[in-house]
C-alpha cells in the first residue's frame, strides 16, 4: 500500500477513587439513575467543586508507570461546550498544567509510543433516547478521568492496539483503574490520517469511544481503507469525528469539523492552584509495583518458559499469588504449572482471572506444590487434591490426613522398624547368620505400616543399626 | 446611625418581646409596605414564624447568640432549601433549591429568622437593580430614585425597615453602592473569608456574599456568624478575625494611615468630594495621618472587571439549559431547540449582553488580546494595592461617583452604566475587604457613602474606622420613619 | 466594528437567539462595550504570559478533600425541579 498511516490515540479512564472528582457521592458503577448524585455533580445553581485529593495522587501515579514528569504546579481550567449531558455546561479539565507530561510506553518490538500529557477531568452524564424522549442519568458524571494523550507516533492498526493494551496493563497493575473497555472505565479516541511516503502528513479523522481492543483495529483498517478510497479517487479527507459501529462493522461520520468547536478554556476560579511536591512525586514513585513487561522478563529469568509466563503475567492477582507461592518454598515451574493447568480451569475469562476469586490461598498452594517438588506426591495427584482444595477451600492438610500423603518423621520411622524387629525375631536371626536377603520381611512390614510411604533406604538403615546394636 | 440587632437581642433575651411576636411585625410591615418599594421578589412567611418558634426554644434554653429570633432576607442568589431563589430572573422561574447554603446554614443554626428573597438585578448584572424580571425595588429615600444594584432590594429592606439586615453578594460592588444609595452600611468581605456555596455564581473570582445593615456594629455582628472556611468553598480561608463586633472600640485614631487616592477624586461632583473629604477630616482631626497617593492603574479597573466579570459570567450561565431545573419552552422540537429557546426567552438584555462579550473575549483570537490582558492587569493592580497596604493601614474612597439615579435613568448606554462602577470595582478585582457607610445627603437629600478599604483580611481594621466615623460624624440622613420601628 | 457574522458565531457558542432587529442592537452594544475593553490595551506592561505564574501561591495537594464517601441525595430531591420520569430528567424530543 502506498500510504502510511500517522496515529495518536486519546485515552480516556476513569480513577478507582471511592468518590467522584468534585463531590462526596460514591463513583459505584450502575445504581438506579440519578442516586449517586448531590447539588455538585447535578451542576445545581451555587453549588461549587471540591477537588478530591485521591484524583492527584493516582494521575501522578499513572504518571510515573509511563515514565511522565510531573508538573509539580498544577490547575484546573474550564472548558466549555454545551451538552445535555455536561450539567455546569462546562467540563472541569486541565489545559496548560497537565498533571503529567513526556512519557512513553514500550512496545514488545522495543519502540516507544510517546505520551504527550495526562490531564485530569471529569466525566460527563449518560442520555437514554427513548420512545421520542431524551432521558439524562448523572451517576457517572463527576467520576475522575484522567485522559491519556500519545504523540502521534503509531504506525499501524496492530500498534495501535499494543499500545493500548500496554496501557490497560500498566494502569490495572498500579491500581488507579480496572480499565473495563466494555463498561466504559476506558475508551480510546483514535486519530488517522494517512499520506505518502515524503509528502506532509494528511488530513485526520478522530474516531470516538472505541470500546475494545479488537474494535481499534478494526475500526482503524475500515478508516484507513475509507480515507485511500477518498484519496486514490483525488477526493478530500474531511477533519471529522467518526464512530465504530460494532454491529454493523462500518465507521461513519458523527459530525464534520468544518467549524471546529471553541471551548474557551480558562482557570477554573472556583479550584485552588494545587502544588505536589517532589517529596510526594518519590513517595508515590516508591510504592509503584513492578509492572507487566518487567515482571514478565523477570519470569523467563527465572527460567520459566516464555510462553507460559505470558499467560500469568498480565494479572495483578494471579502474579501476585505466584510471587507468593514461590515466595514459600515452592518451586516456580510446578507453581506455574498448577495455575495455568488446573486453577486456570476454573477462571474462563479475563475478567475472572483479573479478579482472582479462589478459595485457596498461595500458602496452601505452596504446600501442595512442594510436595511435588519433594516427591511425596505425583503431579497428577496432586492436580487432583488441587482441583478438590479449590472447590472447598481446605487446606492441604485435609487431604494429606484422609489421602495419608505425609511423609514418615524420622521418630516414627524408627518406631516402625523397631517393630519390624520385634515382630520378625525369626527374620533377625537369618539376617545374623548371613541370609541377608530376609530383610525384605522386615521392609515389607515397614511399607504395609506407613502405607507405603517409609524411605526404603532410611528404614534399612535404621534396621541394620537396631539389629547391629541387639 | 442606629444600631438594631444589640437592643433587639436585649428585648428578645429579657423576653419583652418573643421572636414570633417580633417576626409578625416585620410581616405585617411588609405586607403593607413591600409594594411600595419592591424590595421582596418572595416571601417566607411560614418559614420565619417556624424559625421563630424555634428561636423563642432557643432563647428559652439561653441558647444562640445576638442574631437568634431576629428576623431577616437573603438575596434572590442566595440558596435556602426549598424556598424560590431565582436571581430575579425568568430563567430560573419557579426555582426552589434542594440545600442550604453555607450562610443561611450558619445563621439558621444560630436562630436567626428568614422573612424571604430580596429583589436584585437579574444575575446581579446592573447597578440600579432595574434589569429585575420582577421590575425594580425603589429607594426609600425618594421613590423616584434607583436604589442601586445589584442587591437593592436587600438595601431597600433595610432601609425601609422591613428587615432588620439583609445579606446580598458583591461582585463589583453590588453590596456597597446599594448601601451608598440608601443610606445604609455595606459590607464587602475579603475574598474567602465568606463562604460562597449556595450564592449562585456570576463572577466566581469576583463575587463575595456582603451585609447589609443598619450601623457598623449590626454588619459586624452579622459577620462575625457568617464569615469561616467551608469545606465546601475550597476558595474560603480559614482566618481567625476573633469577635469583630466587640472589639470595634478598640481603635486608635491616633496615627492611623489613611491613604487618599487622587484618582478617586476624579470625575466625581464637587458635592460628593467635599462630603467625603470632610469625613476624612474627621479622621485627621483626631490625629490620623493622611497620606496622598497615586493609582493609576485604577483607571484599567473597569475594563479588566468588565473583561473578568463577563467572561466567568458566560461560563457560569451556559447551565441554564432548562433540562435540570428553572423554565422550559412551551413548545420545541428537539433537545437542541429547547435548549436555544430556554435561553433566548429566558434571560433578559443585560444578562445577554454580558454573555455575548464573555463569549468573546474567551473566544479563540481575542482571548490573548482581552482575557489574558485583563488577567495580567489584574496581577498589576494587586501588587498596587498591596504596595499602598505597605504604607496605608486604609484607603478612604467614594463608594460610587453619584448618589442614587434617577428611575429608568434616560440615555444611559450599558457603558455609562458601567462607569458607575468605577470606585467599587478595584476592591473585588483585588479581592480585599471595604466597607461603606452613609456621610451625609447631597443637595437632593439624596445620602452620599464612603468607601473605607483594607487590605485581606483587614475587616477588624475597616469596621472600626467606620464605626469611629459612625459614632463620631455629624450627618443629615435621617433614621428611616416607616416599616418596623421598635 | 463587530462584523455580523462574527456575532451569530458568539451567539451560536451561547446558545442564545437575536432577531434582526436585536442583532443590530447587540452589534452596537458589543462594539461600545468592546471599544471600552479595549482601552486596556492601550496600556499593558509586562508580560501576558507570565500571567498564570504570578497569580496566587498553589495549595499543596495534599490538602485537597479526602476521598471519603458521604451519602447522595434521594433521587426524587434531585429532580425536583424539573419534569422528570423514570428516575431522570427528560425533555421530549431528541438530540
Ligand atoms: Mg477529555
Ligand atoms: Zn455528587
Amino acid at each position: 500500500m502506498s500510504y502510511k498511516l500517522v496515529c495518536g490515540i486519546e485515552t480516556h479512564i476513569e480513577l478507582a477513587t471511592k468518590t467522584k472528582i468534585f463531590c462526596s457521592c460514591t463513583t459505584q458503577f450502575g445504581g438506579e439513575p440519578n442516586t449517586h448524585c448531590c447539588p455538585v455533580c447535578t451542576g445545581q445553581p451555587g453549588a461549587l467543586p471540591i477537588l478530591n485529593r485521591r484524583v492527584i495522587e493516582y494521575a501522578v501515579r499513572a504518571g510515573l508507570a509511563v515514565h511522565c514528569d510531573i508538573n509539580n504546579n498544577s490547575h484546573m481550567d474550564r472548558k466549555n461546550y454545551v451538552y445535555p449531558d455536561l450539567p455546569k455546561a462546562y467540563q472541569i479539565s486541565q489545559f496548560d498544567e497537565p498533571v503529567c507530561i513526556n512519557g512513553y510506553v514500550e512496545l514488545d518490538s522495543g519502540k516507544k509510543i510517546r505520551i504527550e500529557r495526562i490531564h485530569i477531568e471529569e466525566d460527563a452524564g449518560k442520555l437514554v433516547h427513548d420512545g421520542g424522549f431524551t432521558y439524562v442519568d448523572y451517576n457517572r458524571g463527576g467520576v475522575p478521568l484522567i485522559e491519556i494523550v500519545s504523540m502521534a507516533d503509531i504506525e499501524s492498526p496492530e500498534e495501535a492496539r499494543e499500545y493500548a493494551e500496554k496501557l490497560q496493563l500498566i494502569m490495572r497493575n498500579v491500581g488507579v483503574s480496572d480499565c473495563k473497555m466494555q463498561e466504559g472505565s476506558m475508551r480510546c479516541d483514535v486519530n488517522v490520517s494517512l499520506h505518502k511516503e515524503g509528502e506532509p502528513w494528511g488530513t485526520r479523522t478522530e474516531i470516538k469511544n472505541i470500546n475494545s481492543l479488537s474494535n481499534i483495529v478494526r475500526a482503524m483498517e475500515l478508516e484507513m481503507e475509507r480515507q485511500e478510497d477518498l484519496l486514490d479517487s483525488g477526493e478530500r479527507v474531511i477533519q471529522s469525528t467518526m464512530r465504530y459501529d460494532a454491529n454493523s462493522d462500518t465507521v461513519y461520520v458523527l459530525r464534520s469539523k468544518e467549524n471546529a468547536d471553541d471551548y474557551r478554556y480558562f482557570p477554573e476560579p472556583d479550584i485552588l492552584r494545587f502544588y505536589i511536591s517532589p517529596e510526594s512525586v518519590e513517595e508515590i514513585r516508591s510504592t509503584l509495583p513492578e509492572l507487566p513487561d518487567a515482571k514478565l522478563k523477570r519470569y523467563i529469568s527465572m527460567g520459566l518458559p516464555e510462553n507460559n509466563a505470558r499467560l500469568i503475567y498480565k494479572y495483578r492477582n494471579v502474579t501476585r499469588f505466584f510471587d507468593e507461592a514461590v515466595e514459600k518454598g515452592a518451586s516456580a515451574g510446578n507453581v506455574l504449572n498448577m495455575i495455568i493447568g488446573t486453577i486456570y480451569a476454573t477462571l474462563q475469562t479475563e475478567e475472572d482471572k483479573e479478579n482472582f476469586n479462589i478459595k485457596t490461598t498461595s500458602s496452601q498452594l505452596a504446600e501442595l506444590v512442594k510436595l511435588i517438588d519433594e516427591k511425596k506426591i505425583r503431579a497428577n495427584k496432586a492436580k487432583d487434591v488441587l482441583s478438590q482444595m479449590l472447590e472447598s477451600g481446605n487446606d492441604v492438610s485435609e487431604y494429606i490426613k484422609a489421602e495419608d500423603l505425609q511423609g514418615l518423621s524420622d521418630d516414627d520411622l524408627r518406631a516402625l522398624c523397631q517393630g519390624a524387629v520385634d515382630a520378625n525375631p525369626k527374620a533377625v536371626e537369618d539376617i545374623k547368620n548371613g541370609k541377608d536377603k530376609a530383610i525384605n520381611v522386615m521392609f515389607g512390614f515397614v511399607m504395609k505400616n506407613s502405607r507405603g510411604k517409609a524411605d526404603v533406604k532410611k528404614a534399612e538403615e535404621i534396621i541394620r543399626e537396631i539389629i547391629a546394636n541387639m | 446611625m442606629r444600631e438594631l440587632i444589640s437592643p433587639m437581642a436585649q428585648m428578645l433575651k429579657s423576653r419583652e418581646i418573643s421572636s414570633v411576636e417580633l417576626t409578625e411585625k416585620y410581616i405585617s410591615a411588609i405586607e403593607q409596605d413591600n409594594k411600595k418599594y419592591n424590595a421582596y421578589v418572595s416571601t417566607t412567611f411560614e418559614k420565619a414564624i417556624e424559625n421563630a418558634k424555634n428561636a423563642d426554644d432557643m432563647l428559652s434554653r439561653g441558647e444562640g447568640n445576638l442574631l437568634t429570633g431576629i428576623p431577616m432576607t437573603l438575596k434572590d442568589n442566595i440558596c435556602s432549601d426549598g424556598d424560590l431563589t431565582t436571581c430575579a430572573s425568568k430563567i430560573l422561574t419557579g426555582f426552589r433549591p434542594y440545600y442550604d447554603s453555607t450562610v443561611w446554614s450558619k445563621l439558621k443554626a444560630q436562630g436567626a429568622v428568614m422573612l424571604g428573597k430580596t429583589n436584585m438585578d437579574e444575575f446581579a448584572m446592573g447597578s440600579t437593580s432595574e434589569t429585575s424580571y420582577y421590575g425594580a425595588p425603589l429607594n426609600p429615600r425618594n421613590v423616584e430614585h434607583v436604589t442601586g444594584g445589584s442587591s437593592g432590594g436587600g438595601a431597600a429592606a433595610v432601609c425601609a425597615n422591613l428587615a432588620p439586615y439583609a445579606l446580598g453578594s458583591d461582585t463589583g460592588g453590588s453590596v456597597r453602592q446599594p448601601a451608598s444609595f440608601c443610606g445604609i452600611v455595606g459590607l464587602k468581605p475579603t475574598y474567602g473569608a465568606v463562604s460562597r456555596y449556595g450564592l449562585i455564581a456570576y463572577g466566581s473570582s469576583l463575587d463575595q456574599i456582603g451585609v447589609l445593615a443598619n450601623s457598623v456594629k449590626d454588619s459586624a455582628i452579622v459577620f462575625d456568624t457568617i464569615s469561616g472556611v467551608d469545606e465546601n468553598d475550597q476558595t474560603s480561608v480559614d482566618f481567625d478575625f476573633g469577635s469583630i463586633a466587640d472589639s470595634l472600640d478598640e481603635m486608635d485614631v491616633k496615627g492611623l494611615k489613611i491613604g487618599i487616592a487622587k484618582e478617586y477624586f476624579e470625575g466625581i461632583n464637587d458635592e460628593m468630594k467635599s462630603a467625603i473629604l470632610d469625613a476624612v477630616k474627621l479622621f485627621e482631626d483626631n490625629g490620623a495621618e493622611i497620606i496622598d497617593i497615586s493609582l493609576p492603574v485604577l483607571k484599567q479597573a473597569l475594563p479588566v472587571y468588565y473583561i473578568i466579570a463577563c467572561a466567568e459570567a458566560s461560563s457560569n450561565l451556559g447551565r441554564y439549559d432548562g433540562i435540570r431545573y428553572g423554565y422550559r419552552p412551551e413548545s420545541f422540537n428537539d433537545v437542541e431547540e429547547m435548549i436555544l429557546k430556554t435561553r433566548t426567552e429566558g434571560f433578559g438584555d443585560e444578562v445577554k449582553r454580558r454573555i455575548m462579550l464573555g463569549t468573546y473575549v474567551l473566544s479563540s483570537g481575542y482571548y490573548d488580546a482581552y482575557y489574558k490582558k485583563a488577567c495580567l492587569l489584574r496581577e498589576n493592580l494587586i501588587a498596587d494595592f498591596d504596595e499602598i497596604f505597605n504604607t496605608c493601614d486604609v484607603l478612604i474612597a467614594p463608594t460610587a461617583p453619584n448618589t442614587a439615579f434617577p428611575l429608568n435613568f434616560s440615555g444611559a448606554s450599558p457603558v455609562d452604566m458601567y462607569l458607575s462602577d468605577i470606585a467599587t470595582v478595584p476592591i473585588n478585582i483585588t479581592g480585599v475587604p471595604a466597607i461603606s457607610v452613609p456621610v451625609k445627603n447631597d443637595s437632593n437629600s439624596l445620602p452620599i457613602g464612603m468607601q473605607i478599604i483594607g487590605k485581606k483580611f483587614s475587616e477588624k481594621t475597616i469596621m472600626q474606622c467606620a464605626y469611629f466615623f459612625e459614632k463620631n460624624a455629624e450627618t443629615d440622613i435621617e433614621e428611616f420613619k416607616g416599616g418596623v420601628v421598635l | 466594528m463587530i462584523e455580523k457574522e462574527e456575532v451569530l458565531k458568539l451567539a451560536n457558542l451561547a446558545r442564545l437567539e437575536f432577531s434582526e432587529e436585536e442583532l443590530g442592537r447587540i452589534m452596537k452594544d458589543m462594539d461600545d462595550i468592546i471599544a471600552f475593553a479595549d482601552t486596556i490595551n492601550n496600556s499593558v506592561e509586562g508580560d501576558a504570559e507570565k500571567i498564570r505564574n504570578v497569580s496566587s501561591s498553589a495549595t499543596p495537594a495534599e490538602e485537597f478533600r479526602e476521598d471519603i464517601v458521604k451519602e447522595s441525595l434521594p433521587n426524587e430531591k434531585i429532580l425536583s425541579n424539573v419534569n422528570a420520569s423514570k428516575g431522570m430528567f427528560c425533555v421530549k424530543g431528541g438530540i
